[in-house]
């Protein structure tokens, strides 16, 4: 895989991916066997040189060592949750080792700032974020942080993999990484709003509304993915019996329609906020809710993947996706 | 399954890192307590000591006076030892100590790391003043421990301490053969870069450049090797071993010293027997002269004649050096000339009166050789004992030594002797060398050490030329033939030199069997040391030039050896690129393995694993992304985790497993 820079899969560091030069270390160490060449030419002593050689030799092969630890990893992209704006993102990328010598010392440097093109072998403003060690066949993730601070899609940033292993002289690192990997922002919640009155377009309980909220149990139902796992029912799951989701009744299961139209005097940043704190209000208090924004019409529902697709559709308004 | 994962980047010197760099340290520094002031290791141990108890939370740090003050008395002692800072003696010694303060204050990995790299130049330090082969050795284990060191410092998770060493041996192994390359083909520079110091061996023990009284004799009590001696063919007997370092001609009546009236090249001579060639190796003296058998024909490079056939070399012999030489113990030599005549016959101008009648009354014989043998009978028939603990002479030793004590050592034979063959009309001189060696079998060369340190005379006789005269020899013939190991023997039992014949001596001076395993033994160590010397710590620009011409690299232009080094090296490191990416391909189960193929073949086919996605959950959205290929992917699936996680499979079953997955050939895109 020739372009590194921009990959949407995992990655494997070749020869090609991969440089090397010495650390500050390593020219210390260069100029410490200048003074012991020096010494033993003078002192024509020949054990003397063959010391030097040995320690030079020593570093010619850690040379190799270095580039090995490095050599034939593989990088890959792994899962972004969904944050809040003004949190940070969470980007993992996870690290195996296919081959059958272990890897130590792998530290994993992230480029701050904003992603820009560059030169491949080189990170504007990096810091070292993780250092990890591999055994064979092992895979370790690491999260990438990154500042998300406005709403709709973040990308994730460049970082590059680099080790010292084994004696410090030499510092090897791959190219530049950037995945193309995106993590959603949801637009930061506005403080607690109170819903607006004409919000409540039929407020009145449904005849069908179906439970789910409230303290009394009303029984089971078959699990949906996207159910509270505070509402499954774990102990039939321990049993074997299957997957089922408690559900509660007794309190008046309200449906509320979040919509944008009754923010009417804010900017459009403050309406999605003001939304947005709705939404998490709304799911917390166990309600139905359905969202209209312009152009989109969400259809009342609850439980966490309801949530998400109303906070995303909030995320991405008005942005080109 | 996932290790540890740290968020700290860089390693932290911890505890471990400390202990490891000062066993490093600890075992760099050791071998020095034997060439510098003792005090110098010990203010590295202590400092030592003194940093592992504050890394353990029992101490207190030295505040940066007390760290001042302490460097500032290092400084001041070591300057009050040598009176100098430079230099090699000075200056590891103000290393080593200040290495040690600097433990006190460590801080940053980069000072722990300097500190090794500073560790490496103390281990070379202790190859400056031995090369042999115990030296070497520990010398090696001190890089070892070093680079365990620098190992545990950057990588101090995932390697167990067994690990660390492991690595840091097969590091090292692997740089061998680079480091031969380079030993043998990197262009060696003939001379110093810088004045070396002249007092570096002050303090040996070796020939004097002079003869006085008792200062030969002191040279008996080391057993310090000389020089090393091998003849091509079969050696000369014991007897015929002198091995001349200086002919003195001078004499104020005390001591002897060779006078500067004579810098004549080589003198002619008749050889009356066949040449022996013979390779000697000297030990570094810090002097001028080189050893020779009685008489050299001629000088090896870098040396001269001067008269009295001994050799010089132009600079004082600093490191071990190896010439060869041919010989003859047979021999005429020319007539003096007037200049060289007259330095022969000179006499103190105090010579006591009793001396004088003495010589005069051999004078009167008349013929030279007759009073040579004078002198010869004199000391025999006289009451003259050979003894290793002469008294003590006063302002006139010849006169004292004849007619008083008549007990010396060879030193004293020899001036006497030689005072009064002069006194007698005969020129004469004092030959300072070595005498005798011990044999070595098992290397068929001779060992000849500071106390085989002995002085003869050469007298002139008009038909012969030059003779050698042993006047000991006429005392003590024990120290001629069997050396003066067995004359020290021979007198702990209480036998009187010059009686005994021969077969009684050697009776009694044979060892017993324990004794005889502990010098066979040795004489196999000196073997070892010898051959370690000629050909890993001696290889000079000359051995090189040899090698060179034998593998016939001379022939190629100037940059012959560069070429050389860098074929070598860059074969070298392609061979072992070559086994470390061998050796990394991937070890796994077939069962893996076969999965892992099939994964790649569906990864082809438009759906990749991605690393945290289990089997089952991409077998799921594999299978919906290709519904064509579900039921293969179902089937291979299944077999996958019974084959892994399920109870011991049957043979059969990977089997299956490895003909569904091989079979397995997807499309590229839906059909």
């Amino acid at each position: 895989m020739s372009s590194v820079a921009n990959a949407s899969d995992a990655v494997v560091l070749g020869r090609r991916q991969l440089y090397m030069l010495p650390t500050r270390h390593g020219l210390m160490f260069a100029l410490v066997l200048l003074v012991l060449l020096l010494a033993s030419i003078n002192y024509a002593n020949g054990l003397a040189y063959g010391l030097t050689f040995l320690l030079a030799s020593l570093a010619v092969v850690s040379m190799l060592h270095t580039h090995r630890n490095l050599h034939k990893l593989t990088v890959a992209p792994g899962a972004c949750h969904p944050v809040f704006a003004g949190e940070a993102a969470q980007f993992t990328v996870c690290l195996t080792n296919e081959s059958g010598a272990p890897r130590y010392g792998l530290v994993i440097e992230q480029e701050r700032g904003p992603a820009r093109k560059g030169a491949p072998w080189r990170l504007r403003r990096r810091s070292a974020v993780a250092r990890l060690d591999l055994a064979a066949g092992e895979t370790a993730c690491v999260a990438l942080a990154v500042p998300a601070e406005r709403r709709g899609w973040l990308a994730a940033p460049a970082f590059l993999v680099s080790t010292e292993f084994p004696l410090g002289l030499l510092y090897s690192w791959s190219r530049r990484i950037a995945f193309d990997q995106r993590g959603l922002v949801y637009p930061r919640p506005a403080p607690p709003t109170p819903l607006r009155a004409a919000a409540h377009e039929g407020a009145q309980p449904e005849p069908h509304a179906r439970t789910g909220a409230g303290d009394d149990f009303a029984g089971l139902r078959e699990y949906h993915a996207g159910d509270s796992p505070r509402h499954i029912h774990w102990k039939a799951v321990a049993r074997g019996q299957g997957w089922y989701t408690k559900q509660f009744g007794g309190g008046a299961q309200t449906l509320l329609w979040l919509d944008w139209d009754t923010l009417e005097g804010f900017d459009t940043e403050a309406r999605l906020a003001v939304l947005a704190r709705w939404v998490l209000d709304a799911e917390r208090a166990g309600a139905r809710y359905g969202l209209k924004l312009p152009g989109t019409r969400i259809a009342p529902a609850s439980g966490e993947r309801h949530q998400h697709q109303c906070l995303a559709a909030l995320a991405l308004f008005g942005l080109r996706t | 399954m996932t290790t540890a994962v740290s968020l700290t980047p860089t390693p932290a010197a911890d505890r471990g890192a400390l202990l490891a760099l000062e066993i490093a340290g600890l075992v760099a520094v050791a071998p020095h307590a034997l060439e510098l002031p003792f005090w110098v290791v010990l203010v590295f141990a202590a400092s030592c000591l003194w940093r592992y108890v504050i890394e353990t939370g029992r101490g207190t740090r030295p505040g940066r006076i007390l760290r001042y003050t302490l460097a500032a008395l290092v400084l001041a002692a070591v300057f009050r030892e040598y009176h100098s800072l430079l230099g090699r003696d000075p200056g590891l010694a103000l290393l080593i100590a200040l290495l040690g303060l600097k433990l006190l204050e460590l801080e940053t990995r980069r000072d722990y790391m300097l500190s090794v790299f500073l560790f490496y130049l103390v281990t070379l330090g202790s190859l400056l003043y031995a090369q042999t082969l115990p030296i070497s050795a520990y010398a090696l284990v001190s890089v070892f421990a070093s680079t365990a060191a620098l190992i545990r410092l950057n990588q101090p998770t995932g390697l167990a301490r067994r690990q660390t060493l492991g690595l840091a041996a097969t590091l090292l192994a692997q740089a061998v053969p680079l480091m031969l390359v380079l030993y043998v083909f990197f262009p060696r520079i003939q001379g110093a870069l810088w004045a070396m110091p002249p007092g570096g061996g002050a303090a040996r023990t070796g020939m004097p450049e002079s003869m006085a009284p008792g200062n030969v004799r002191n040279l008996t009590e080391s057993a310090e090797i000389a020089f090393r001696a091998t003849f091509e063919d079969a050696p000369p007997p014991m007897r015929d071993l002198y091995w001349r370092a200086l002919a003195l001609y001078v004499t104020d009546g005390q001591e002897w010293f060779r006078g500067r009236w004579s810098r004549s090249g080589a003198e002619s001579y008749t050889a009356l027997s066949e040449p022996l060639r013979y390779e000697i190796v000297l030990e570094p003296t810090f002097k001028h002269w080189l050893p020779a058998l009685d008489l050299p024909t001629e000088a090896p490079r870098g040396a001269q004649f001067q008269s009295g056939f001994t050799l010089t070399h132009a600079e004082p012999v600093r490191d071990r050096r190896r010439y060869t030489l041919s010989s003859h113990t047979r021999y005429r030599t020319a007539g003096p000339t007037a200049g060289e005549r007259a330095g022969a016959l000179q006499l103190p101008t105090n010579l006591s009166p009793r001396v004088r009648a003495l010589a005069s009354e051999w004078r009167a014989r008349g013929d030279p050789a007759a009073i040579v043998q004078a002198g010869l009978d004199y000391f025999h028939s006289e009451n003259f004992v050979y003894t290793l603990s002469p008294p003590l002479l006063g302002a006139d030793p010849v006169d004292e030594f004849l007619f008083e004590t008549r007990r010396g050592f060879c030193e004293h034979y020899a001036a006497a002797y030689a005072t009064l063959m002069r006194a007698a009309g005969v020129p004469a001189r004092v030959v300072l060398g070595y005498q005798g060696g011990e044999y070595n079998a098992a290397g068929n060369y001779f060992i000849v050490r500071q106390y085989d340190a002995h002085a003869w005379t050469d007298v002139w006789l008009p038909e012969r030329g030059w003779v050698r005269v042993d006047p000991t020899a006429a005392v003590a013939p024990e120290r001629v033939e069997l050396g003066l190991e067995a004359v020290r023997r021979l007198q702990a039992r209480g036998a009187a030199l010059g009686t005994l014949p021969a077969a009684d001596a050697l009776r009694a001076i044979e060892p017993g069997w324990a004794e005889s395993l502990w010098f066979r033994s040795q004489l196999y160590w000196d073997l070892a040391n010898i051959t370690w010397y000629r050909w890993v710590a001696d290889f000079d620009k000359e051995r090189q030039a040899r090698l060179f011409a034998r593998l016939g690299l001379d022939r190629l232009p100037g940059s012959g050896p560069l070429i050389a080094i860098l074929s070598g090296a860059a074969g070298l490191i392609l061979v072992y690129g070559g086994l470390l990416l061998w050796r990394e391909r991937p070890r796994l189960d077939p069962t893996q393995a076969l999965y892992l193929k099939f994964c790649r073949r569906l990864a082809r086919a438009g759906v990749a694993r991605t690393p945290h996605e289990g089997p089952l959950d991409f077998a799921g959205r594999s299978a919906r992304r290709r519904p064509d290929l579900r039921a293969r992917i179902d089937i291979i699936t299944r077999r996958y985790v019974r084959l892994r996680y399920g109870p011991a499979p049957e043979k059969a079953e990977l089997g299956l497993f490895r003909h569904e997955v091989r079979s397995f050939r997807p499309s590229r895109k839906r059909a």
